[in-house]
């Protein structure tokens, strides 16, 4: 009795936990479907057809956005900047990190609080000083001046979330590597890096989805429509009073396939990223 | 380490390439003028407008977007701190922030150019589109006299009815004054339609439209004597524009939810057909086309309640470009605002973008609606021209006090009495 009772317990446990989940898994969801539905709607049945699927399909919004919104130079623009930024940051990052960790030299703490500190300064807020900066060094309205900005955007995170992981590497792997013949950069890529993966799937998909999705430094260092990043086609479809939602939509749809894809990628290292467990 | 280094090897020739891929010279030469601009609906004929530019004259008209206004504004604020403005930009700022660009020496004084051969040019263009960037000898801002931008359209804001909804409750011509407006909105719910919709859950539309009744009760040099604290709000003028609200309010004129609700939200309720009246800007013609072609709808300024004296209604410029008074191309830019603003362009622009000329010649060769709202542009005014400002938080203690009468919290005369308190406070303040 006392283990139906255990049992049964436990079934209403997990079957409310589930329910709960579901219904989070909905909430986030709904958007996605939303967003899917109305790419499939006209301009003459977005505001009028309720259904939740709509009685006529239109997929030509697709096309139209494709075209319309000249997605493909900026698709493959969004692609540059997202690759050369996230192992840019990776790069950058993660050797920083692992000379906050494991090395000693005079004013570590201190530059590595500067680092930190720079987290607490809204991009918006620099926006001005890096565009007179890129200016003065004549990379504004070059692809390297941008991906140098936006490499400098994701780094104080990206440094912060490694050190910690760094930090909990045992000692004993690194002198078992020296003694192996590894120098500083050997154990950085042999030891520090795989240890890490988790950290850097989580460095990987946060900075990927904050470039993807990035349009305001774009616009304030890029004049050349040829430059711009995925995101300025989408505005083409945003009037300032009037908006085509079932284009828009459609290119939405397409521009947040990528990211999924990524997410989907990497998704089970996340939460080990995020929590800093370290893998065994 | 060697599989290492070949890693970096490549990722370093990943990098170049994209260096050399981007580091292309974005230098303009002297035969070439730039255009930074923020109108995505326009981006296409103003395009086609540029390259026909370049096709007549042989110089390069180079045309660049950034959208939204807010990435825009950052842009060129940025590129002013840089010097590197393009030779033709917008401000999309207030007054005091185009003084400040005129100060700086990053605007061009065009009086001389719109002056030319007899003022050719500025007589082409709506006063009041001109009014709004061009300072006169009392300017409290410490600039020279003279006009500092071009309107490339222009806009107003009115009311619009739905002719098919009008004609099922009988109603076959727009109502000519408030009571024949409250007849036929009672005509209208009648027979389960909606009167009247807007979006007044944003201020300055419930603000535009309670000043063009205050324009029509007591005249403008009241109003103006009222903001610099000479006349009260508990005056029997203001309680009758209070009062407008109201009357609407007691005859079921307004649709459920009215001071919520935005007006993107409005114009939806207005182009499905949800009600029979709104009150609304000219750039609502392109809205109400793409999301109801077949809308049959008519413009008229809001019905007056009295003829005492004429009922203003707000307009102005709609976009307008300055001229980079440190560009070389100076003489080059302003040749092209001026070619863009003719007749002939401007009926281009008006025709694919269902926008406002601020070409007066081009306002015959327009759709009727857009005619109709051309119509009242000489009567229109706004407060970036006004002598006098009211302050802003009178203005919202204004707008609120009318939003809490709509929803019958308070009467015209408690929202008068709460409106001098502020005005009482912000001038003690003052003093």
């Amino acid at each position: 009795m006392r283990t139906n009772k255990y049992m049964f317990l436990g079934m209403t446990q997990s079957t409310l936990i589930h329910v709960f989940l579901m219904g989070m898994a909905l909430t986030c969801l709904f958007p996605i479907f939303w967003m899917i539905r109305c790419a499939l709607m006209s301009n003459d049945t977005v505001f009028v057809d309720q259904a939740i699927i709509p009685h006529h399909l239109n997929f030509s919004n697709f096309a139209t956005a494709w075209i319309k919104g000249n997605f493909a130079i900026f698709f493959l623009n969004s692609v540059i900047y997202t690759v050369c930024v996230v192992t840019g940051i990776v790069i950058i990052s993660s050797l920083a990190a692992f000379a906050f960790s494991r090395l000693n030299f005079p004013g570590k703490n201190f530059i590595f609080y500067l680092f930190v500190a720079a987290m607490m300064i809204p991009l918006p807020g620099s926006f001005v000083a890096l565009f007179v900066l890129m200016n003065k060094l004549h990379l504004a309205n070059t692809r390297f001046g941008y991906i140098l900005c936006m490499i400098n955007v994701g780094l104080s995170m990206s440094i912060l979330l490694l050190k910690t992981f760094f930090d909990k590497m045992p000692h004993e792997l690194e002198d078992a590597a020296r003694i192996d013949g590894c120098g500083k950069l050997g154990i950085w890529w042999n030891m520090a890096m795989p240890f890490a993966r988790p950290a850097i799937a989580v460095i990987v998909i946060f900075n990927s989805l904050n470039v993807w999705n990035e349009y305001i430094l774009a616009t304030l260092l890029l004049e050349d429509t040829k430059l711009m990043p995925l995101q300025r086609g989408l505005v083409v479809f945003q009037g300032a009073n009037s908006t085509d939602y079932p284009v828009l939509m459609a290119g939405l749809t397409m521009a947040a396939i990528p990211i999924i894809i990524i997410y989907l990628t990497m998704q089970k290292h996340i939460v080990k990223g995020i929590s800093g467990e370290v893998v065994g | 380490m060697r599989g290492l280094m070949r890693r970096c090897s490549f990722l370093v020739a990943v990098f170049l390439a994209v260096l050399m891929a981007g580091c292309s010279s974005s230098k303009e030469s002297g035969n070439k003028i730039i255009l930074w601009h923020w109108m995505t609906d326009r981006n296409d004929t103003i395009l086609k407008l540029a390259q026909q530019y370049t096709q007549e004259t042989g110089i390069e008209a180079s045309v660049s977007l950034f959208a939204p206004s807010d990435a825009y504004s950052q842009k060129v604020i940025a590129a002013a701190q840089a010097n590197v403005l393009p030779d033709i930009y917008g401000i999309l700022d207030k007054k005091t922030v185009v003084a400040d660009f005129i100060k700086a020496g990053l605007v061009a004084d065009l009086t001389a150019s719109m002056e030319a051969d007899g003022s050719a040019w500025k007589k082409s263009l709506f006063e009041k589109a001109l009014a709004d960037r061009s300072f006169d000898m009392a300017n409290g801002y410490g600039i020279k006299p003279g006009i500092y931008g071009v309107p490339i359209d222009v806009s107003n804001e009115q009311m619009l009815y739905n002719k098919k909804l009008l004609a099922k409750a009988g109603i076959y011509s727009a109502p000519r004054s408030l009571t024949e407006f409250i007849k036929d909105a009672k005509a209208l719910k009648l027979i389960g339609i909606t009167p009247f919709v807007s979006g007044w859950g944003e201020l300055w539309l419930l603000d535009c439209f309670a000043s063009n009744y205050a324009f029509n009760i007591m005249g403008e040099a009241k109003i103006f004597e009222t903001f610099r604290g000479r006349v009260k709000y508990t005056d029997p003028d203001w309680v009758k524009v209070f009062s407008v609200f109201a009357d609407l309010r007691d005859n079921g004129v307004f649709i459920d939810g009215i001071v919520t609700k935005g007006n993107k939200y409005a114009e939806q309720d207005f182009a499905l057909e949800r009600a029979a009246f709104t009150f609304n800007g000219s750039w609502c013609v392109n809205v109400y086309h793409s999301m109801n072609p077949h809308l049959e709808y008519g413009v008229m300024p809001p019905p007056p309640v009295t003829n005492t004296y004429p009922l203003k209604i707000w307009g102005g410029a709609g976009s307008s470009f300055v001229v980079n008074a440190a560009s070389p191309n100076k003489t080059k830019a302003i040749a092209f605002l001026k070619w863009l603003t003719s007749q002939k362009q401007q009926v281009v622009l008006a025709q694919e973008t269902n926008n406002l000329p601020a070409n007066r010649q081009a306002s015959v060769s327009i759709s009727s609606v857009l005619g109709e709202f051309a119509k009242g542009m000489d009567e229109s005014t706004h407060p970036d021209i006004w002598p006098v400002n009211e302050d802003p938080s009178v203005r919202e203690a204004f707008d609120r006090g009318l939003q809490a009468i709509i929803i019958g919290e308070k009467t015209p005369r408690q929202v008068a009495q709460e409106v001098q308190e502020v005005k009482d406070r912000q001038m003690a303040k003052g003093n």
